[in-house]
């Protein structure tokens, strides 16, 4: 087959042009998170700029979860006051399983307990199978899970999932939210809320240079350094 | 005593004492079983069952590691679900590898055991059950003939667990100051630590192993060594966490810069379980060391001063997150 040295450089160029400037321009829409893991990547961002500090959704998360006192699913946390009275401000962030894709707590649980729900991303205990190590508990680089004091399993949020979820709706603590600071939703569906609010907010996430992959995205307050 | 108690009990405290002293038992099980198959296999003559050291470690080297998973079960919320452990694994989880370990580290041990007291356990088998379990023999005969491997196989299996025990904390991102490659190494060496010390005080003032006898000569001949190397993997482990900056500096300064855990490392661990130990083996006369309160207050520094290190790593690992 005759191959002239003109065909074979319009043949390279057009190689480099599919594979080289195709990845970049892929790359550039895959700012909206996505990833095959399953069906659903379910994810949440919490928005900083929006939370008033209330905790209705701490309230709701233990009513509807029966989550017992000294023990919690979810906390928000208040910061040190910023400013003189009586211009004093705070910030608010929300302290909750981060529903990594790379759980260190899954890596590490002996008995294969504590696992990633392939079809949601959600990550989860099967309480039966937990024996209470706490191998787990000192994995998580957000020190978000605890020991149930009555199952005596492992246990922290799971994003309402046998709750909520399982009923078809939101789950609690974004159904509560007075100033509508959670959103929650399909990492993998391009066109979801979630994803817009991604896309058009300066979002980040906590600790991923330890390649957790978190699925909590938070919305950065505007005032003050960011406590990744 | 305030300190005391927030020096033992804060937030990110998740794994506490009893953690400590199982790391101490297992790493000292295996440390007695590597110095004792050396003895067996280079330094012994004769009969290996009639040495005191052999005895000992025969006695406490299973001890330690049943005593030591024992506590560990009661550890868990749940220890009556613990065989769960057993027949669910994750191949990806430290933990989960580590029980396999200990159950393969378990059975040789018992064999190697088994085989080198043939004679011992045959007569006991006689006198408790009286010929019922006479059926023992001949298979402990068999295994016999395999004990070169079984020796290499424990030897191999020993070196594993005492490093399991580093790789179990260090395998957690949590916490910069345990997540450390240099852990494992510095458990294997303190795990041979406190086995020359457990040999020489159970061997030297139980079974009445003499002063003079090789097998006690060997293990002083390698406890200095041991310790220094120690010392300089207690500085690598130190020195790696300050120059890597971040969380892993303010890790290392709380642990060893001021405070509770900084007094009990540095008196406790380097003072009282390192370095009075060298001092006294340099600086008292051979003579008297040749007396059982000299060998029993030396091993016993070094003891404490492994169950003070393991006890340390543990609670100032777990103060500062990442």
């Amino acid at each position: 087959m005759a191959c002239s040295r003109r065909n074979l450089l319009i043949g390279a160029g057009a190689v480099i042009f599919t594979t080289g400037v195709a990845k970049v321009a892929l790359a550039k829409k895959s700012l909206v998170a996505t990833q095959d893991v399953g069906d659903k990547r379910y994810g949440m961002v919490f928005d900083e700029t929006a939370c008033i500090g209330c905790t209705a959704c701490t309230d709701a998360c233990r009513e509807t979860n029966n989550v017992p006192e000294g023990v919690s699913r979810l906390t928000i946390e208040r910061s040190a006051p910023m400013g003189e009275y009586p211009n004093v401000d705070y910030t608010f962030t929300r302290v909750s399983c981060q529903h990594c894709d790379n759980a260190p707590c899954v890596t590490v649980c002996p008995t294969g307990a504590s696992y990633v729900d392939l079809k949601t991303g959600i990550v989860d205990v099967h309480s039966d199978k937990c024996v209470g190590c706490g191998y787990c508990l000192a994995a998580c680089p957000y020190q978000v899970r605890f020991f149930h004091p009555e199952t005596k399993s492992a246990d922290k949020c799971n994003f309402c999932r046998d709750t909520n979820l399982k009923a078809g709706k939101l789950p609690a603590c974004v159904e509560s939210c007075p100033t509508n600071a959670l959103t929650f939703g399909d990492l993998n569906d391009p066109t979801s809320e979630i994803n817009k609010v991604i896309a058009s907010n300066a979002v980040y996430r906590s600790k991923i240079e330890l390649g957790t992959e978190p699925k909590l995205y938070k919305v950065a307050d505007t005032k003050g350094e960011i406590k990744r | 005593m305030n300190t005391f108690v927030s020096a033992f009990t804060f937030d990110s405290l998740v794994w506490d004492w009893i953690i400590a002293i199982y790391l101490f038992l297992t790493g000292m099980s295996a440390g007695m079983v590597l110095i004792s198959i050396h003895l067996k296999r280079k330094v012994i003559e004769g009969k290996a069952s009639a040495n005191g050291i052999i005895k000992a470690t025969a006695i406490l080297a299973p001890l330690g590691i049943i005593s030591g998973l024992t506590i560990l079960i009661f550890h868990l919320t749940k220890p009556l679900a613990f065989w769960k452990i057993l027949i669910y694994f994750n191949t990806s989880s430290v933990m989960s590898m580590g029980v396999i370990l200990f159950q393969v580290y378990m059975i040789i041990l018992f064999t190697w055991i088994a085989i080198m007291f043939k004679d011992e356990l045959a007569n006991l088998l006689q006198k408790l059950f009286k010929g019922r379990l006479a059926f023992v023999n001949p298979i402990v005969d068999k295994l016999a003939k395999l004990e070169n491997a079984v020796e290499l196989l424990l030897a191999l299996l020993a070196i594993m667990l005492a490093a399991y025990t580093g790789f179990l904390l260090s395998a957690l991102k949590t916490y910069p100051m345990l997540n450390n490659p240099v852990l494992p190494v510095l458990f294997i060496f303190s795990s041979v630590s406190s086995g020359a010390a457990a040999c020489l005080m159970l061997g030297i003032v139980g079974f009445k192993e003499s002063f003079h006898s090789k097998s006690v000569q060997w293990i002083h001949s390698i406890e200095r060594p041991v310790v220094v190397f120690e010392l300089f993997v207690l500085l690598t482990f130190f020195t790696g966490l300050i120059f890597g900056g971040g969380q892993n500096e303010v890790a290392a300064m709380a642990a060893i810069g001021g405070g509770f855990w900084a007094t009990w490392f540095w008196y406790g661990v380097v003072g009282a379980g390192m370095l009075v130990p060298l001092a006294l083996n340099f600086f008292v006369p051979t003579q008297a060391q040749h007396n059982k309160a000299f060998v029993l207050l030396v091993t016993s520094l070094s003891l404490v001063g492994v169950l003070m290190l393991r006890t340390f790593i543990l609670y100032a690992g777990q103060m500062t997150v990442v």
